[in-house]
């Protein structure tokens, strides 16, 4: 009797070791949050070390082009840069990538079983573990609605049980797409182009205390510029993604205070390349229209001319008045390279975003409207050819599917270095955008 | 560094990631230790969740002595002994001679038909008290004084609840094979 009770402890024993049973798709969700909510105050540590890396890049630029400026002699700062190309590694397997096999495994008879389980239980599997990442092979059964066990089973001879929905031989559609969703989505989906765009309110701040840099800055007034482009960013591991792509902006600011004339060739007797010169926050811009005449309302000293009204009388020439605003106009090719660390990982992702764009001039030029067509003035000499800004901002990402993204960014960028090199004040720009666009994961 | 380790690793600096990949390569066979545990299928979820839990906030404190999953398998049977500990007023044993007597006694050929579902299910269906006793026993290999101080009972009555479990065990077992051997023979 006694032999046959140790029987029935040792068929369940051997019977249910190393047997496996698929959780509920939901309770991982459930650890997950309880885990995440634990974590969070990490998450603030991290984004904080993150925000004071990038302030750190940003000074550390920011010195590094004021050494450069320094050691060359004309108004253009040439940047020779060479980005490396990170390397990514993952070790990590594809949880999934291996078919999940079921299989029911017989109970062995009793009289081959023998006591050397305990040893088999407790040298379960590390290695075995190890070895493979996958789900059970053997033993494993998912709960869903039919069994082939209620087939043969008889209700009348045995008590009802309340999980007759238990087992099954098949893994359900349902729980091979939650492990889909779940574990390979990381892993598939590390690349991401997003098309990005933003109108853009410039400023500027102004290190020079001079009566006549305060007076020129007073007079301009930014505009609402805009900011476009592609960004390809890839995902380094759950939380870090690094970002790049190609933007196109354009910047703009009004001259206000500069009174413009046409019909000025006539009169015009002077060899030089140019007649006038403004100066504004951004470096002064010279004329190389030479039908134009300027005076300024008030100081004149913001104008550079043989041609002053002690001189040349545009009303007593009856030249044609166009305006009495200008509006000086840069076009940048930027290129970024931003870091994207991940703050709330849901359905509406958060993220901080920092980094460096580096700028490359494309146009340059400074123009009056006239019956909604532009009528060119001259350009801005002395601009750099490439400038530096760092970004900061935060970003928020709707998920609509698993490939498509709605993107909001609200950014604030400081250029390190000014526009130009020569005005003899430092005014530094910056600009707030929101940026917003769809991204695509692949 | 061996794989577990450095999963290991991964999760106690936070990687969600690994701690994922922990919880895929485990749940299961730890899942099928929470049903052995509990007679409902929210219940074995519930132990599981705050069994991993657990799991995830003492992971600093495995040695890596012996078996991970072994380790593992302990935390996962003391949530479900807490379990029972708070609901253990709650349960009451039914009558043993209320249970259906079986169609003939098992022999050891009828354990060999058995599959590991069938006997999960059996297990299953035994009173809660006796479920804790004979899975504390039989599966887990704690003595009766062992029991005795984790659910509060003397060691008689671990013993008196372990030897009904076995004869209900027996006798759901000669039922279910009394079925099976009928729907063989047509």
């Amino acid at each position: 009797m006694d032999e046959r009770r140790a029987n029935i402890d040792l068929a369940f024993r051997n019977g249910l070791k190393d047997y496996e049973v698929l959780p509920p798709p939901d309770a991982w969700m459930n650890i997950d949050s309880r885990i995440a909510r634990k974590d969070k105050p990490a998450y603030f540590l991290r984004a904080a070390a993150f925000l004071a890396i990038a302030m750190t890049m940003s000074v550390l630029a920011y010195r590094w082009i004021g050494k450069t400026s320094s050691m060359l002699d004309n108004s253009v700062m040439a940047l020779s840069e060479e980005s490396s190309a990170p390397v990514f590694s993952d070790n990590l397997i594809n949880p999934v990538s291996r078919q999940v096999r079921i299989a029911r495994s017989e109970v062995k008879p009793i009289d081959k079983i023998t006591e050397n389980s305990e040893a088999d239980a407790s040298s379960t599997s590390d290695e075995r573990v190890s070895s493979v990442f996958t789900l059970p092979q053997s033993n494993l059964h998912i709960p869903i609605k039919t069994s082939t066990f209620n087939i043969i089973r008889n209700k009348a001879a045995i008590p009802e049980i309340p999980n007759n929905d238990l087992f099954v031989d098949d893994i359900s559609q349902e729980y091979q797409d939650y492990l889909v969703d779940n574990t390979v989505s990381d892993n598939n989906h590390r690349w991401s182009i997003t098309a990005l765009a933003t109108p853009t309110y410039y400023g500027k701040i102004n290190s020079a205390s001079d009566a006549l840099s305060q007076q020129i800055k007073a007079s301009e007034q930014a505009v609402v510029s805009y900011t476009g482009g592609v960004a390809l960013s890839y995902k380094v591991n759950k939380r870090f993604s690094i970002q790049s792509g190609l933007f196109y902006s354009s910047v703009g600011q009004d001259l206000e205070g500069i009174n413009s004339f046409a019909g000025f060739q006539k009169y015009d007797n002077t060899k030089g390349d140019h007649n006038f010169e403004v100066l504004t926050t951004n470096g002064t811009v010279y004329t190389n229209n030479a039908d134009v005449f300027l005076f300024a309302d008030g100081n004149s000293d913001r104008i550079v001319t043989n041609y002053n009204k002690d001189v040349f009388d545009p009303q007593k020439a009856s030249l044609d008045y166009i305006n009495n605003t200008m509006r000086q106009n840069f076009s940048y090719l930027e290129l970024p390279v931003f870091l994207r660390y991940k703050v709330v990982d849901r359905t509406v992702d958060f993220n901080l975003i920092g980094g460096l764009s580096y700028n490359l001039l494309l146009d340059n030029s400074v123009y009056t409207v006239v019956d909604g067509s532009k009528y060119m003035i001259g350009t801005t000499a002395g601009l750099n050819m490439f400038s530096i800004s760092s970004s900061i901002g935060m970003g928020m990402e709707y998920k609509f599917s698993e490939k498509l993204a709605l993107n909001l960014e609200p950014t604030f960028r400081y250029y390190l270095n000014s526009f130009n090199s020569v005005s003899g004040s430092q005014f530094h720009p910056y600009s707030f955008g929101i940026f917003s666009g769809i991204s695509y994961k692949f | 560094m061996s794989e577990i380790k450095e999963i290991i690793k991964g999760c106690l600096a936070g990687n969600r990631k690994d701690q994922e990949l922990l919880y895929r390569r485990h749940s299961a066979k730890l899942y099928a230790v929470c049903l052995q545990y509990s007679g409902n299928n929210e219940e074995a979820r519930d132990i599981l969740q705050e069994g991993f839990i657990k799991i995830f906030e003492n992971l600093g404190n495995y040695k890596h002595e012996g078996s991970f999953e072994g380790w593992m398998r302990r935390i996962t049977v003391n949530t479900a002994l807490e379990k029972f500990r708070s609901r253990n007023s709650l349960y009451r044993v039914d009558d043993i001679d209320q249970m259906p007597e079986p169609d003939a006694e098992p022999d050891n050929q009828d354990y060999a038909g058995l599959e590991a579902a069938d006997l999960l299910e059996i297990i299953r269906e035994l009173p809660p008290k006796y479920r804790m006793v004979f899975n504390l026993y039989a599966i887990e290999g704690y003595s009766h004084k062992e029991i005795s101080e984790m659910i509060n009972i003397s060691e008689g009555t671990s013993k008196s609840n372990l030897s009904r479990a076995r004869v209900i065990l027996q006798r759901r077992v000669g039922s279910f094979t009394g079925i099976k051997k009928r729907i063989a023979n047509g």
